[in-house]
């Protein structure tokens, strides 16, 4: 088969794999060598779904023993298949590198004749890389689940990053939809890195010399809409992951039917704005202090699609609201609609300077459209209207049909990377 | 009321900050050679351009305002725009009045335009970084056509030099007629014209196989290129391979 074909069969089977990150990691050129790693990620591309190319995210083969009903690669389907040879995915990794299409390799898998061997072709093709090509650059790797231990603390070594995918939110979906993938074989080798991370940081306090294990840490992955768990489970189950197992991401992927024919899911079109909520969600747990218990409780149990969940928040705790900018604490600031982490961040050196005023604050990036119902400056109101749910409710509200226009409303949420400074 | 002309260097700028204090003559305006015609009615005065004193400018910003404003200030230098010379010079003085705290006065005009017109050349910088396609043009040499609307050239070399350690590379700003060149030790700016050989059938290839990725990679169901031209505008498309 050639070459061409093979890339085309392989990463249109990888595209459904939302990571492709390329941050968390410091990796340096060593030695004249090719390649090093930025920590807050290059993207190179962005394909027409407007998704950020950062790495050639490409499986090593889509042959697969497994069936899992929402998977284009299940055996039982009839596509076309293809296999690499660690040679020749090395070799182009390297050149497409050299170009500066890419940052690295994002390399995922089918289950090619058992978890063992397809975790030994990807070791192989990354070893090559390292060792043969003396390539500093980014590499994210896939743990085969199933795949034993040993192997995965083989690949921890190359790799700047790591991946398990959950996929299905619980494991009575898992049982349906994977019947050959137990819970056990994706929680093992996620608490294996996660062990192997924290012996790691454990003997770098104690100044002993440590190999290079995950740099960047771990991710997983859920799929969205294929199975009937709700928003508050699966915002839950994020909380637990980054708590528990310290993961870098969890990234979400509304199901996208895959099915020549019988749609066995009952699904139609990809809950996208689901999706686009439930990043939002993640995004108020890590970055902006919130809980998931406070963004959803057991009587709501799902997001109200066309409200920002921070938007969301606020209206049920308008008790809170109005704070005064200019003495409200930095997390009180993150909790305000209209305010994001680089404002509040602003806000908080500006008032060092000098007492704001209410024109000075757009200035500064908050958007007032959202903000001035639930802020004062020195003292004074601005929203207008008084602060009730029901008054700010209807005009937050976006004016068209949303679910019209989703797409145009969508902020970057695939901007994985974040444009930080990196040039001195 | 004088205006200062100087050479359109970084040096030259930094040259007219000193010769400005050390005359107590705060400017009228401050222009580079290369757009000045000689029809003011004003004093015109050339300030002809003096490392020495252009160091003991860069060393009291340093000192006495910040290392993050003296880089402010070069990056804002570099958007090659007429007005940047004067903002630069007022920004300079507010700092050496309020010192290392500049940044903070978020409020002030000043500090405001400085910081935003410093953003831009900034992202400009790393939108290069994110889309430089190189070319292999002959064995072992790669070769990148530029042409951004900000001189940010000298910010992106060093990210390509040392990744590409081992790589002979040419980035060549088509707009500007200046080219960095890297030799594996170290890298110069020149405004000798980099000779171009014909594309080989292997670069023709690795095109393809880059073009056949990124088709694959899309996802149709997903399709939102308002988002894609949001992270790329189009004005960067033809130094797209995968938009060719
Ligand atoms: S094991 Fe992976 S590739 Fe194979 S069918 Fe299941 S999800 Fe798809």
């Amino acid at each position: 088969m050639e070459l061409h074909d093979k890339i085309r069969i392989l990463a249109d089977a990888a595209k459904y794999d939302v990571s492709c990150s390329s941050s968390g990691s410091n990796r340096e050129n060593k030695n004249g060598g090719i390649g090093n790693a930025s920590f807050y990620g290059i993207c190179h591309s962005w394909s027409d779904d407007g998704r950020c190319i950062s790495l050639l995210k490409i499986l090593f083969t889509n042959v697969c023993i497994y069936d899992c009903s929402y998977c284009v690669n299940r055996c039982s389907n009839d596509i076309e298949r293809a296999l690499f040879t660690p040679d020749e995915l090395a070799d182009l990794t390297i050149n497409f590198y050299r170009r500066n299409y890419i940052e690295g390799l994002f390399l995922s898998s089918a289950v090619y004749k058992s978890p063992d061997y397809t975790m030994e072709l990807l070791i192989r093709t990354v070893k090559k890389l390292r060792e043969d090509y003396n390539f500093n650059g980014y590499i994210h790797l896939k743990a085969i689940p199933g795949a034993d231990i040993n192997l995965i603390r083989l690949a921890g070594l190359y790799a700047d990053r790591m991946s398990v995918n959950i996929e299905l939110p619980s494991e009575k979906s898992l049982k349906l939809l994977a019947p050959q993938k137990t819970k056990e074989s994706i929680i093992k080798p996620m608490s294996f890195i996660h062990s192997k991370l924290l012996e790691k940081s454990e003997s770098k306090k104690l100044m002993r010399h440590t190999d290079k294990f995950v740099p960047a840490g771990q991710t997983t992955q859920l799929i969205i809409g294929a199975t009937p768990e709700s928003d508050r489970t699966i915002l839950k189950l994020s909380e637990n992951l980054y708590k528990y197992y310290d993961l870098k991401r969890v990234y979400y992927s509304a199901y996208i039917p895959v099915f020549n024919g019988n749609n066995l899911l009952g699904v139609s079109s990809p809950p996208l704005l689901r999706e686009h909520r439930l990043y939002q969600a993640d995004w108020l747990l890590r970055y902006y202090n919130f809980k998931a218990d406070e963004l959803l409780t057991e009587e709501e149990l799902n997001f109200d699609v066309l409200l920002d969940p921070k938007i969301n928040w606020a209206m049920k705790n308008l008790n809170l609201f109005p704070v005064e900018v200019n003495t409200a604490d930095y997390n009180m600031l993150l909790r305000v609609p209209g305010i994001g982490l680089r404002t509040a961040k602003r806000i908080v050196k500006a008032r060092k300077a000098a007492n704001l005023n209410y024109d000075s604050l757009k200035k500064l990036g908050v958007v007032l459209k959202r903000a001035k119902y639930f802020i004062t400056c020195n003292g004074k109101y601005y929203g207008g209207c008084e602060i009730e749910t029901n008054k700010i409710k209807n005009k937050l509200l976006p004016k068209s049909n949303v679910l019209e226009g989703q797409l145009s409303i969508f902020d970057s949420i695939y901007k994985t990377e974040s444009n930080l400074p990196i040039l001195v | 009321m004088v205006n200062y002309i100087f050479d359109g260097t970084f040096d030259g700028l930094m040259t007219v900050i000193y010769v400005s204090y050390y005359n107590r003559q705060i400017p009228n305006d401050i222009l580079s050679e290369n757009s000045y015609q000689k029809n003011f009615l004003g004093d015109d005065i050339y300030i002809s351009t003096d490392i020495n004193k252009s160091d003991k400018v860069q060393n009291a910003i340093t000192t006495k305002i910040s290392k993050e404003a003296l880089k402010n200030i070069y990056y804002v230098y570099l958007s090659e725009l007429e007005s940047s010379y004067m903002l630069i010079y007022k920004y300079v003085r507010l700092g050496f009045k309020i010192g290392r705290k500049i940044n903070y006065f978020l409020q002030n005009d000043i500090v405001n335009d400085v910081i935003k017109l410093s953003q831009r050349i900034n992202h400009e910088a790393y939108k290069m970084i994110e889309l430089i396609r190189f070319k292999e043009i002959k064995k072992g040499l790669f070769y990148a056509k530029i042409h951004p609307d900000y001189n940010v050239l000298p910010l992106i070399v060093p990210h390509f030099a040392e990744r590409f350690q081992d790589q002979y590379f040419v980035i060549h700003d088509v707009k500007r007629n200046l080219s960095a060149v890297y030799d594996k030790k170290s890298w110069i700016i020149t405004d000798i014209p980099p000779e171009i050989t014909l594309i080989t059938k292997e670069e023709e290839d690795f095109e393809n196989l880059w073009k056949i990725y990124y088709k694959s990679i899309s996802i149709e169901e997903r399709k939102n290129l308002r988002l894609q031209r949001q992270h790329m505008p189009k004005k960067y498309w033809d130094m797209l391979t995968e938009k060719q």
